[in-house]
């Protein structure tokens, strides 16, 4: 024992380290503690690091999506967020020794609520899917209405986590179809299934095929009262309409895209934001202005009366860690690329859709022209093959995509046997395209 | 040592308009081209602001801001110990970063590797049969017990009657927020006169309408139940499961175990005891363990491994289902990993024993000057009342920050008027608690005029919290 531990002991009339546990009753101990002594970091650096030389990553060309997105990120984000005065410190419960982390997400919210043309936004959300589930309890908060009208076209792990957090509140989810020929939003089935008990309309754009739904704009004059959730990937917003413009209620995203390693989907920034009359029902941290005792502006955590520390089973959420340090990485982001810069991102994906595109349909065996509507980032794709066995061979070919269509969407994959998609970013160039395009000719 | 943090007039960053200068590939596609026009976004507002001044207004704002590498930061309830460097650089590993969670898994051998050894080091600790590791914080992960507790009392068909959760009055407010989110009418029951769960009041209400008693041991008093073995042996009489939040388990690890103490559904707090760094509030890592019998339960999906290959697997055949995008917060799992390889279980046993000897050390010496209810015998945290000194929690909390250390949780837990809660973890030095205990005794020779004038030396002096929320303003414009 040390002798710090020791006197420590001392001082509290204490003989041995065991005296502090002598509350523990001696049949509850531990008998044994099966994990391995511990080692050096130097040990410990090279064994993580063979185990990173497991996964394959370097000099694959990767066309990988649907969610998650391989973007640049500039790197004063990842320095920005590794000071370790934001990446150490927690939530901002002293907020007069708390002022750099409270601005920052006080700017997130500002950020996000322009992006999305909404009024508000809260401090974060764990990810995209849960923000999702959770703007579909906050409509039935607000509404009291039971029925849930989600595309037909949304992911079904969206459907699942949807599903899990309203496992206790007995609501219904009811689909709504899509149009065959363009891929947008089924206005007239959606319009069919509107009635008095339901509470949210979901929708998305861009949609579960990766198309930009020009239908969504007139979700408005098809579901009435009903409250608008859209799911919108934030980096397309520097192009396309936000939700704000379509009058939608709760606008959610996975904020993945501004700024944030894959890291295999985690950790990620779940975005949600809302107009202003529905902000009490709202769940997670938020962040207000307000003053000092010297009159000097100021930033502290309010509206804590929604909140479980001080509501507990009555609280909006039960959120209390959330995502403050990915939110602080996304405004970074948004900041450092500005208007131009984002807009800029989101013209290339663009762009680089088309060149996708361009590149199934020059190689016989494939069919990229499955809708009319338009791409952003991810485009499904039929083919000879099976969807497994393309992912394969490319993969021999040194080359990631072909994610399973029916991995994503398995209700609806009898209608799309053997597709997968594909996605870019703003990454990709004229090099990427022709690898595929001679990996793709060579086992047609 | 006199603290003076920055204080910094930072404008918001729209206020800065030095021209953004962040280079994109060109585009030689027309917009027009490549977006139907119905579409098309008139308008956007982002700040106009070079890279450069980015940097330095974050880097301005980030001195503005108090963390566990500045000082020390005895958040109770919340274990802000030591984020080691070590993880950070195994995290930025790119083999890590960069790894897509739907690519083929084949590719993420690695990664998949680090998951099961994880799920098996925290199987260990806790001494439960299965995990997943996907829940995102501990709230969520006890949204996911609970669902769990759910989806199992529908299978033997006592739902329709067990609608209650028992919760004690002394439990974190994310217990009770969870139960109700998953459906549940919460019960709260009081804590006795040593501050441990009320065994009458307890018996009182156990029913065949109980689903589930959660409870964190010990619980958010620093105090270790030793009435557990029985009170888990009521609950399970009852026919109800026993839920172990997870939060204090930096008090136990390597010591005694909820496996042991007879619980069913346990939730970790990765940023908690395996000290991944917490963010300025999140990301956080909530797994979740279970006895064997609630394994089929799962979320899906866990890791398993065959012939040294892993897999995800998803053949839980009652699953709940899934509560997060994808696997968990990979990053903060590859870190709690790295904490757990690095320390070994020597070294884990080593930090419980230290942490709990800094919370007696200090509780010891505080004891002479502030009133500290129930047993004198702490776990990794202690609770005192200002309210005999005749200062307020909440001012000497502010006097505490004035000297660059952070101060205690306050009014948490419920039960104790004026409290403070502190925990101090292993990392605290005994000087750093020597010093810590100078300073919250040199509060109280203020008086209370002088108290409520603080903090003056930091990024901003007393916030008007009421105004905030009266005036909301939730961003710039
Ligand atoms: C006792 C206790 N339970 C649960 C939680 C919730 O954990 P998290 O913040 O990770 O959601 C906390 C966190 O502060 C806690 O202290």
């Amino acid at each position: 024992m040390s002798d710090e531990r020791s006197a420590m002991l001392e001082a509290m009339n204490m003989k041995s380290v065991d005296d502090l546990f002598s509350d523990v009753p001696a049949n509850m101990r531990k008998k044994s503690f099966r994990i391995p002594k511990g080692i050096s970091e130097y040990d410990l650096i090279e064994e993580a690091r063979k185990n990173a030389a497991m996964n394959r990553y370097e000099g694959y060309r990767k066309f990988l999506g649907c969610g998650i997105y391989d973007r640049i990120i500039p790197s004063s984000v990842d320095s920005l967020i590794s000071r370790s005065e934001f990446l150490t410190s927690y939530t901002p419960y002293q907020p007069e020794i708390s002022q750099g982390m409270l601005q920052s997400l006080f700017e997130y919210q500002s950020l996000i609520s322009d992006l999305m043309g909404m009024d508000a936004t809260n401090a974060s959300m764990y990810d995209g899917y849960s923000a999702l589930a959770e703007a579909v309890r906050m409509a039935f908060r607000i509404n009291g209405k039971t029925e849930v009208l989600i595309p037909e076209t949304l992911y079904s792990g969206k459907v699942k986590v949807i599903e899990s957090y309203i496992m206790g509140l007995g609501l219904k989810l009811v689909r709504y179809r899509y149009e065959k020929g363009s891929g947008f939003m089924d206005l007239e089935d959606l319009s069919k299934k509107i009635n008095d008990n339901v509470s949210s309309v979901v929708v998305e754009n861009p949609n579960g095929f990766g198309i930009l739904d020009e239908n969504i704009t007139r979700t408005r004059e098809t579901v009435g009262n009903a409250l608008i959730i859209s799911y919108v990937d934030p980096v397309s917003l520097g192009l396309i309409k936000p939700p704000g413009e379509y009058d939608c209620d709760i606008a959610v995203a996975e904020g993945q895209s501004l700024g944030i390693h894959k890291s295999l989907g985690g950790p990620l920034l779940g975005i949600m934001s809302f107009k202003k009359e529905h902000v009490r029902k709202s769940p997670g941290r938020i962040i207000g202005e307000s003053v000092d005792a010297d009159g000097r502006k100021a930033y502290v955590m309010t509206l804590q009366t929604r909140e479980q520390h001080i509501r507990r089973e009555k609280a909006m959420s039960n959120i209390c860690s959330n995502q403050a340090l990915m939110a602080v990485a996304a405004s970074a982001y948004l900041s450092i690329l500005g208007k131009s810069g984002l807009r800029n991102v989101a013209l290339r994906t663009a762009s680089n859709m088309k060149r996708l595109i361009e590149t199934f349909r020059s190689v016989k065996g494939y069919n990229p022209d499955l809708f009319s509507g338009r791409h952003f980032s991810d485009l499904p794709v039929q083919s000879r093959i099976s969807s497994e066995d393309l992912r394969k061979r490319l993969l021999e070919k040194n080359i990631q995509g072909a994610i399973p269509f029916d991995s994503l969407l398995p209700d609806l994959s009898r209608t799309y046997g053997n597709t997968s998609f594909f996605s870019v970013t703003e990454k990709h160039n004229a090099d990427d395209f022709s690898a595929l395009k001679s990996a793709l000719e060579e086992f047609k | 040592m006199t603290y003076h943090q920055a204080k910094y007039d930072e404008p918001l960053i729209k206020d800065i308009h030095s021209g953004t200068d962040y280079k994109v590939p060109a585009v030689s596609d027309k917009e027009e081209e490549l977006i139907p026009r119905s579409l098309a976004r008139q308008t956007l507002n982002l700040p106009d602001v070079a890279e450069f001044d980015v940097v330095r207004h974050y880097t301005r704002l980030s001195q503005m801001n108090f963390s566990v590498d500045i000082g020390t930061y005895p958040l109770g309830s919340c274990t802000m110990k030591f984020n080691p460097k070590f993880a950070d650089s195994i995290s930025q590993i790119s083999g890590f970063s960069e790894t897509h969670p739907l690519q083929d898994q084949g590719s993420i051998q690695g990664s998949l590797k680090i998951m099961y050894e994880l799920q098996e080091y925290l199987k260990e600790i806790s001494d439960m049969d299965a995990i997943t590791l996907q829940p995102l914080a501990g709230a969520q992960g006890e949204f996911t017990g609970i669902l769990i507790v759910r989806k199992y009392l529908e299978d033997i068909g006592e739902l329709g009657k067990r609608t209650e959760v028992i919760i004690p009055d002394s439990a974190h407010g994310t217990n009770p927020a969870s139960a109700a989110m998953a459906g549940f009418d919460v019960v709260e029951i009081p804590s006795d006169s040593n501050g441990m769960v009320d065994i009458e009041a307890l018996e009182a209400v156990l029913s065949d309408r109980t689903a589930a008693f959660m409870i964190t041991n010990p619980n958010t008093l620093g105090i270790f139940d030793r009435n557990i073995v029985k009170i888990s042996e009521m609950v399970h009489k009852a026919g109800a499961l026993l839920y172990y939040d997870g939060a204090n388990f930096n008090a136990i690890v390597g010591i005694t175990s909820p496996g042991i103490m007879g619980f069913d559904i346990v939730h970790y707090n990765l940023h908690k005891t395996f000290a991944t760094p917490h963010g300025g509030g999140g990301p956080g890592s909530g797994p979740v363990a279970v006895k064997a019998y609630l394994k089929e339960y799962l979320p899906v999906p866990v890791v398993s491994m065959e012939n040294g290959r892993y897999f995800l697997d998803y053949s839980a055949k009652k699953t709940i289902g899934k509560v997060a995008s994808y696997y968990g917060a990979f990053n903060m799992l590859l870190r709690a990993w790295a904490f757990i390889r690095f320390h070994g279980s020597d070294g884990l046993l080593n930090n419980t024993q230290k942490a709990v000897l800094n919370a007696n050390y200090l509780s010891n010496r505080l004891s002479k000057t502030f009133t500290i209810p129930f047993s004198p015998l702490k776990k990794h945290e202690l609770v005192l009342s200002t309210e005999k000194t005749g200062k307020r929690a909440l001012d000497i909390g502010k006097y505490i920050i004035d000297q660059g250390v952070h101060a205690p949780t306050v009014y948490f837990p419920l039960i104790v008027h004026e409290d403070m809660m502190i925990e101090p973890t292993e990392s605290a030095s005994r000087d750093d608690l020597d010093r810590y205990a100078m300073i919250m005794e040199d509060a109280l020779k203020e008086d209370v005029e002088q108290l409520k004038k603080r903090p003056l030396n930091l990024g901003s002096r007393r916030i008007d919290e009421v105004k905030a929320a009266r005036d909301l303003k939730l961003k710039w414009n």
